[in-house]
């Protein structure tokens, strides 16, 4: 692993933890945690006998301006944690005098790799129990009011808006800032959003914090199932059917394309379990038209990533490859569209 | 003309190199480095054999789409005109012309150049 290159954040990591718990406070070795391409985190042990004993630092990079994202997390945490929700419990935040944003956490038990949770067979019982699992804490997420996290200053749509018609805007306006080369395909795929947001079924449910990256990958499970939901930067004001349909997008099935709920269970087993958690009705419909919408999201974080190489930001030929991916987003789109269907049906 | 070997026989042995630099890795994060390695290796490869006759295609769905024009000289100028020509495409997509005129052929081509697209890039995922 790369342990070179990333000895500068667990100093801050550890200089994260002095500021936070003072100095009286005393530390084991800090070792990296796999997974975050956008962070590094720490697990450190603390060795001075107060609790909790086993934390996490996260760290993001200085320059990468994540002071707001970092408070809004914790914020969202905090009550997240407060109402029972598996998730980890947050200790507290800070900057480094180097720049370095830190967040502090009490370390939960569970591995993260999606591959071997869709995959392998010491885990078919988790697989099993996962889905009325997330289904119950993403229920309990949706439970949660704007003002209950207003501390956390985080996006929402006005008052009547309907939160599709939101988040459009705000993927299209990162869409065209990151495209590298012209897609008619997507630009096809707007007129078709913009046509089923015409006729849809207006929302069923009053405005509620949405996770933002509810995913296979982002969640720590062990043999028994879901132990936390992680990854929480980018929640924002929304409705349930956005949740639902990230966790179904193509990208987060991780070798079981056949299985749309994260690799796991059908699309529809997933939405019965999240209506069986929450007491609530979901639009199917809205959910089609969410994936499209996510589908084109994912697109625009392909190019995200290929232009951090181009631009010179990051030289990596793994980001470059990225790049290649959003070609077949496009025919995921035009399979959620029907296009794929009526194309092969004509060609006999 | 270049010697041999081919574009595609020097790729090919890249990849090679790739693949096994990938199963007797280090460690996984050297695995995981070379195998997206012997991706891009192929992506270029299949590339190499196919995008030709696929930016030929793809000229000629524009030309009845968009209204036709003679193929540039070169390779550099027909990816560059191509490449405004699909801005125009975009253009005429977004300004609401095809819901107009009728979408059938408009889909059926960027069906065919988003399959194209796929079968260099991710070939697993054309089918």
């Amino acid at each position: 692993m790369a342990e070179g290159q990333t000895s500068d954040t667990s100093r801050a990591a550890v200089e994260g933890l002095r500021q936070l718990l003072g100095g009286s406070a005393t530390f084991g070795e800090p070792w990296k945690l796999a997974g975050g391409a956008m962070h590094d985190s720490w697990a450190v042990d603390r060795t001075d006998g107060a609790a909790p004993r086993e934390l996490v630092v996260r760290v993001s990079p200085a320059g990468r301006a994540d002071h707001e994202k970092t408070r809004r997390e914790y914020e969202v945490l905090r009550v997240a944690f407060q109402r029972g929700i598996r998730c980890p419990e947050p200790i507290g935040i800070g900057q480094c005098a180097t720049g370095e944003d830190y967040l502090v956490m009490a370390r939960v038990s569970g591995d993260a790799n999606p591959r071997q949770l869709v995959a392998h067979e010491n885990f078919n019982a988790a697989r099993e129990r996962i889905i009325p699992e997330l289904a119950e804490a993403l229920a309990a997420i949706h439970l949660i009011s704007p003002q209950e996290v207003a501390a956390a200053s985080m996006r929402a749509p006005a008052t009547g808006q309907d939160p599709l018609q939101f988040e459009r805007r705000v993927v299209e306006e990162t869409y065209r800032a990151d495209l590298l080369n012209p897609h008619p395909a997507i630009e096809w795929a707007w007129r078709w959003l913009d046509r089923q947001l015409a006729t849809l079924p207006r929302t069923g449910s009053a405005q509620c914090v949405v996770h933002g990256d509810f995913r296979v990958g982002n969640m720590l499970y062990d043999k028994h199932g879901l132990t936390a939901v992680l990854d929480w930067e980018g929640t924002h004001i929304g409705e349930p059917e956005e949740d639902l349909a990230w966790f179904c997008t193509r990208v987060w099935r991780f070798g079981k394309p056949g299985l749309e709920a994260g690799g796991i269970t059908s699309r529809e087993a997933w939405l019965l379990a999240y209506e069986g958690a929450s007491g609530r009705m979901v639009s199917r419909e809205r959910v089609a038209a969410w994936e499209v919408l996510q589908n084109i999201r994912w697109c625009q974080i392909t190019m995200m990533q290929a232009r951090a190489h181009l631009d010179g930001h990051t030289n990596s030929h793994e980001l470059a490859a990225i790049g290649r991916r959003t070609a077949e987003t496009e025919l995921e789109i035009l399979r959620l569209t029907g296009v794929v269907e009526r194309m092969r049906g004509h060609a006999g | 003309m270049q010697d041999r070997p081919t574009t595609a026989e020097l790729l090919d042995a890249l990849g090679d190199f790739m693949r096994d630099r990938a199963a007797n890795a280090r460690d996984r994060w050297e695995r995981f480095q070379f195998q997206v390695a012997a991706n891009s290796i192929g992506v270029l490869l299949r590339e190499s054999q196919m995008e030709d006759g696929f930016v030929r295609e793809e000229w000629r769905g524009l030309d009845s789409l968009i209204g036709e024009e003679s193929l540039p000289e070169g390779q550099a100028a027909l990816a560059a005109r191509l490449n405004e020509r699909n801005d125009d495409l975009a253009a005429r997509i977004r300004a609401g012309q095809f819901d107009v005129q009728g979408e059938e052929p408009l889909v059926r081509h960027l069906y065919e150049t988003v399959m194209n697209k796929v079968r260099i890039a991710s070939p697993n995922e054309a089918t």
